[in-house]
């Protein structure tokens, strides 16, 4: 917006310079935090800055990456989604046994199976439309029906012996390279880039666009900004919300298959608190739990912030109890900053 | 009289704005003192600096004879210097009197809350305000007007001696602001000082005593209320000869019926309404609080469900189901209370203003064209004078001016040839109130209807070609302006004709 012409009778001063530098501030404050999470790691664990472990954080961050894309749409909302956790087993199980006991295709079943994370998403849709429930309470609801249900058809035993395809989003990989070693043995080169690392990205990437760049976005700030003003001004605010909904149930299934086809296994039970990793990276991105503000880039920056610590912290040695510590604690110190910040302003 | 508190010099810096620069004030033992200012002018930042939420950059505040400078609200509180804000701070899901004595409960035993003490102590209060409110009935079951009392009783229960009051009446109705009058008259009478603040000239005549007025952070005088004119006072607030309140009228209503309302209702709020509006002309609608003017207007809009009713837009039957039909047909509303309905306060100005007619700057695919967007907002900025750096500022950080022709802007944009003003001036000040009675008699002159509903008589007057006047849910009257008296408008309005 530099080099356009302004409107006359108004002065682009300092004022305009100092929004932009927020702003500015705002998106980096987080990226910076991360760079220097990597840059204290790759001082103190030898392995940490390797190509290997990079893609092996990226692989780690992924799931969680995923959840936090569709959370962050129904939070700028004003909204919450508790039953991330449980759709992400639900349609798990949901692809698992349509190819287990069905034979299905194993691509069609995960269409089926992110389906059913949509469907998911258009039944809290109705219960906040139209129930008027809050949020918290119809999603709290769901979290409870959907890990029953999971449970239920397995009887909560996990489902193994799927076929190797099954496999492919979680552990395949694109542009592997393979070596001789000094034995003349043929060994891994460059690991590739793994699939679903590709499948978050590229969707980071069109939600993103989505969220910055459409009417739909516009629109799902403007719901989280002031509801009434927005159906005042002849918005379907009830169809923004039915979106918001759908589409992190999408999101939340989405990452339940790649869970479930990194571990080759349908696991009823996983996921359990899931969806509290996911609302803490999009916290940890800057967006506000009260609505209207927040962004996809935040939300990427806050999963590798929670992938990057607890891969360095394992590679340091540190306990999965004392991990959660340190993690709970960034998720307060990442939200006090932004609350000082918004105060000084 | 003796000198209770006085201001000397004080300012005020915050990052780019110098809010106070070198102010004066004197308050005395039992006056009523009104400080007038545009918004923008320091009284706010003043009064925070008077009850200890900021702290003044230079200058001194002497309190009873000594220097004095309050680090927090409860400091000053406790020092005798009470504060009413603009806003009601009260807890509503506690009683009358749980909210007078929050964060000072008499115990008993060191440890437990005197609940006997504290209402008996709460009646003895209420009772020097001559309020008749239970002191055991929760807050959010009394009227404002009531409420307000009881922001009042708290402010006295730390026997206060000046009591600072910020746009009180801004909520009340008629009827409310005489009580709120005559406690202020028996404060005064008791040698309470009041700094008294308010927008709205007409009904400072009733109490003030002297008059301080501050223009854009600057003191610019202080004079006993009766040495000055209305005219003089809003000339010295806005730093211009304002001859006229209102701009001459530009337009000439046509006989094209522009939108025509027939038994229109909502239920249990409204009986029946018809009416009609032509293209360029602007309708006042007069009418007590309660009366079901909004009520009317949000069922026209379509944002509230009717209970039947035909509306005809340029002689077409429509209907208006949600408030997305009555913009397609070409209808815009602007809500009385624009920060709860009107504005998405956290969004950019460029936002609001593109929100009701998005697909006009995106593809059909729904990307947004974000050059067509500027490119409409900085027409809109320049072309209603909307003072504010940048299209990018956070609509939160206007005045309500501006803010209000960001409203204005997103229907126009919309291209509404109906507009629905309701109180379109409230909480604008005075310079600004005159640009919107600009804006809207240029938009009757280019051939749009106005219908503008409004509590300020004055503006009634000022603006309409003719007059609805609405009592207890009903259409009492449509009259021309020629002829047009207050004495009628309110003789309509109370039900006495």
């Amino acid at each position: 917006m530099a080099n356009e012409p302004l409107p006359a009778g108004t002065a682009m001063d300092d004022e305009s310079a100092r929004l932009l530098n927020a702003d500015l501030l705002q998106k980096f404050a987080a990226l910076a935090g991360l760079v220097a999470l990597l840059v204290v790691f790759s001082l103190i664990a030898r392995n940490f800055f390797t190509v290997d472990n990079l893609i092996n954080i990226c692989r780690q961050t992924t799931t969680i990456a995923l959840a936090g894309i569709g959370v962050t749409f129904v939070i700028i909302t004003g909204g919450i989604d508790l039953s991330i956790g449980s759709v992400l087993a639900m349609s798990g199980v949901v692809a698992g046994m349509l190819v287990k006991d069905w034979e299905w295709n194993v691509y069609v079943a995960f269409f089926a199976g992110a389906l059913s994370g949509v469907f998911v998403g258009f039944l809290n849709g109705a219960m906040v439309n139209f129930l008027r429930l809050p949020p918290f309470i119809a999603t709290l609801g769901m979290m409870m029906i959907a890990r029953g249900l999971a449970l239920l058809v397995t009887n909560a035993r996990s489902i193994p012996g799927l076929p190797e395809s099954f496999g492919d989003i979680g552990n395949g990989a694109l542009g592997t390279t393979y070596r001789l070693n000094a034995r003349g043995v043929e060994v891994i080169g460059f690991p590739g880039i793994p699939h679903a690392v590709i499948l978050m990205a590229v969707l980071a990437v069109v939600f993103y666009y989505i969220l910055s760049s459409t009417k739909l976005g516009r629109y799902i700030y403007a719901v989280g900004s002031n509801e009434e003003a927005t159906r005042l001004s002849g918005i379907n605010v009830v169809k923004v919300k039915f979106f918001a909904y759908m589409i992190c149930g999408g999101f939340a299934a989405l990452s339940g298959i790649v869970t479930m086809s990194r571990l080759v296994t349908v696991q009823p039970t996983a996921g359990v608190a899931f969806e509290m990793d996911a609302i803490a990276s999009t916290v940890i991105g800057g967006t506000s739990l009260m609505g209207g503000v927040g962004g996809i880039s935040g939300t990427i920056i806050g999963a590798f912030i929670i992938g990057v610590l607890r891969n360095g912290l394992n590679m340091f040695g540190v306990q999965g109890f004392v991990q959660q510590i340190i993690i709970g604690a960034v998720i307060i110190l990442a939200v006090s900053v932004d609350q000082f910040r918004n105060r000084k302003k | 009289m003796t000198t209770l508190l006085s201001v000397e010099g004080v300012s005020k810096a915050f990052p780019g704005v110098k809010a106070l620069d070198n102010v004066y004030l004197e308050l005395r033992k039992g006056e009523v003192h009104v400080l007038l200012g545009e918004n923008g002018a320091g009284k706010s930042t003043l009064m925070k600096i008077l009850s200890g939420v900021y702290q003044a950059d230079s200058g001194a505040i002497v309190y009873k004879g000594k220097p004095v400078q309050f680090k927090t609200a409860t400091e000053a509180l406790r020092a005798g210097i009470g504060i009413i804000y603009q806003e009601l701070n009260l807890v509503p899901h506690l009683t009358v009197a749980q909210n007078i004595f929050i964060g000072k409960e008499p115990v008993k035993m060191g440890f437990t809350i005197d609940a006997a003490r504290m209402n008996r102590d709460a009646v003895e209060i209420l009772k020097r305000l001559n309020a008749d409110i239970k002191p055991t009935a929760l807050v959010k079951n009394i009227a404002v007007s009531k409420q307000q009392m009881v922001e009042v009783a708290k402010a006295l229960s730390y026997n206060s001696d000046v009591l600072i009051m910020d746009e009180p009446t801004s909520a009340l109705t008629e009827a409310e602001i005489e009580e709120l009058f005559k406690v202020i008259k028996s404060l005064r009478a008791q040698g309470v000082g009041i700094i008294y603040i308010s927008h709205r000239l007409e009904e400072i005549r009733e109490i003030a005593d002297r008059v301080t007025i501050f223009r854009d952070g600057q003191y610019v005088s202080t004079d006993d209320y009766g040495d000055l004119t209305l005219d003089e006072i809003v000339k010295r607030m806005v730093g211009r000869e304002m001859a006229h309140k209102f701009p001459p009228k530009k337009h000439i209503p046509t006989d094209e019926v522009i939108l025509e309302v027939r038994d229109v209702q909502r239920r249990g709020e409204t009986e029946k309404a018809s009416f009609t509006l032509h293209a360029g002309e602007i309708l006042g609608v007069a009418g007590l609080m309660g009366a079901g003017r909004t009520e009317l207007a949000r069922a026209i809009f379509g944002a509230d469900p009717k209970a039947g009713g035909e509306i005809f837009v340029n002689g077409a039957r429509v209907t208006v189901d949600s408030p997305l039909d009555a913009i397609q047909a070409g209808i815009g509303y602007l809500s009385e209370d624009r920060k709860a309905y009107g504005l998405a306060l956290n969004m950019r100005i460029t936002d609001n203003i593109t929100m009701a007619y998005l697909d006009e700057v995106s593809t059909r695919s729904g990307r947004i064209l974000k050059h067509l967007e500027k490119g409409v907002s900085r027409r809109f900025v320049k072309s209603l004078d909307i003072k504010t750096p940048s299209i990018s500022q956070v609509v939160k950080n206007l005045s309500g001016g501006n803010q209000q022709k960001v409203v204005i802007a997103k229907w126009l944009f919309r291209n509404a040839r109906v507009l629905i003003f309701d109180e379109p001036t409230r909480g604008v000040d005075v310079g600004a109130k005159y640009a919107i009675y600009e804006l809207m008699d240029g938009l009757a002159a280019s051939g749009a209807g106005i219908i503008m509903i409004s509590s300020e008589l004055p503006e009634i007057l000022g603006m309409s070609d003719r007059i609805m006047v609405m009592s207890q849910g009903r259409v009492a009257a449509i009259m021309n302006i020629e002829g047009a008296t207050q004495e009628k408008i309110l003789h309509h309005a109370a039900g006495l004709l």
